[in-house]
């Protein structure tokens, strides 16, 4: 590859990252500069509770179950079966590394035998 | 000799390096796997080997790098990437609150490094410690906070580096992107330990599911405002039940 400026999307990758190291900033270092000018009430502490667990779980629905391209179908693909052994392999294990691994097997084998 | 206090604050600083570093050595085989995921998702979720090198060396958080993936990969907009980094970090606002008092007779730049650098390993071992603790922000404290984030940021950032070497050696048709969601997913699943957690968690995954046609991805935050909701009005609703 000849060396040129920046792609457009190597821009905006670039700009994520920065993004992302003002979140770290703002969410590890905020009260160590500021100190606790910043009110954190009961209200707001539950209600921040519940935020990542969301938004984690709205992340992953989507890459599990994506929409099929008529729209309000969920396409039913090998990555739904792997995850839900996953899932059952960690509630057995309570471990990360062997959810994992086992995750990508069955979806390995899946996908060698429909795909 | 011995009973200067140069050397009895030598003494004091070796015991709390001691004693931190004992306290996070059982702690760094699940940093070290954990870096070596994030890497390899990383590279075979699209980013540039250097794009990788720069995440994990610059923005230093598992789960918002996860996160940022598949936003990413389908080109969502930048504020939704900082909005969604923001919200997966937050339990780190808590922390920092909880920290600060133990760092604030330092000079700013100081205070904005310790910041950085915490981890949630490293908040887990402290607070049990030194959280009844008086005074707060004794050298000692500090010392033994400091030698448990260093291991903690060497082990992450080489199995990091690790990991992008690795990813970029695996050919794409092995689809260890999917890794990188099973991981998110191993995040996620251990939050779900209470029945309020639950509710707002299902309640935000068939939002983020029935709000998929959005543009630029906005499902996520529909998806997190109903969370929030359904989790506080699950918990009111548990409390009334039991009285």
């Amino acid at each position: 590859m000849p060396i040129e400026l920046l792609q457009p999307d190597e821009w905006y990758v670039l700009g994520a990252i920065a993004l992302l190291v003002v979140c770290t900033f703002l969410t590890r270092a905020s009260y160590h500069l500021f100190g606790h000018r910043i009110p954190l009430g009961e209200g707001v502490r539950r209600a921040l509770r519940y935020a990542p667990a969301a938004a984690l779980t709205a992340i992953i629905v989507p890459a599990l179950l994506p929409w099929s391209t008529q729209g309000f179908t969920a396409t039913i693909d090998e990555k739904i079966v792997a995850a839900l052994v996953a899932i059952w392999i960690f509630k057995r294990t309570r471990n990360n590394l062997a959810m994992i691994v086992g995750g990508m097997a069955v979806f390995w084998v899946m996908r060698a035998i429909f795909g | 000799m011995s009973d200067s206090p140069n050397h009895s604050l030598q003494a004091e600083r070796k015991k709390a390096i001691r004693e931190g570093l004992l306290a996070v050595r059982p702690a760094l085989v699940a940093t070290f796997t954990w870096g070596l995921v994030t890497g390899v998702a990383m590279v075979k979720s699209g980013l540039t080997e250097n794009a990788a090198i720069a995440m994990t060396l610059l923005v230093y958080a598992g789960t918002a790098q996860l996160t940022s993936l598949p936003l990413i990969a389908s080109g969502a907009p930048l504020w939704l990437i900082f909005a969604a980094g923001l919200i997966v970090n937050l339990r780190f606002l808590i922390f920092s609150a909880a920290l600060q008092p133990y760092f604030r007779d330092l000079p700013w730049f100081k205070r904005l490094a310790y910041g950085y650098f915490t981890t949630d390993m490293s908040f887990v071992l402290f607070m049990p410690r030194f959280g009844d603790a008086t005074p707060k922000g004794t050298p000692y404290q500090r010392w033994f906070f400091l030698s448990t984030i260093a291991p903690g940021w060497l082990t992450w950032q080489s199995s990091s580096m690790l990991g992008i070497m690795l990813g970029t050696l695996v050919p794409t048709s092995w689809a260890l992107d999917f890794a990188a969601v099973l991981a998110l997913m191993a995040i996620t699943i251990p939050l779900a330990n209470s029945r309020p957690m639950l509710v707002a968690m299902l309640a935000a995954g068939v939002t983020a599911w029935v709000a998929q046609p959005l543009p630029l991805r906005l499902g996520l935050l529909a998806a997190v405002v109903v969370g929030i909701v359904a989790g506080i009005w699950a918990e009111k609703s548990y409390k009334k039940a039991r009285r």
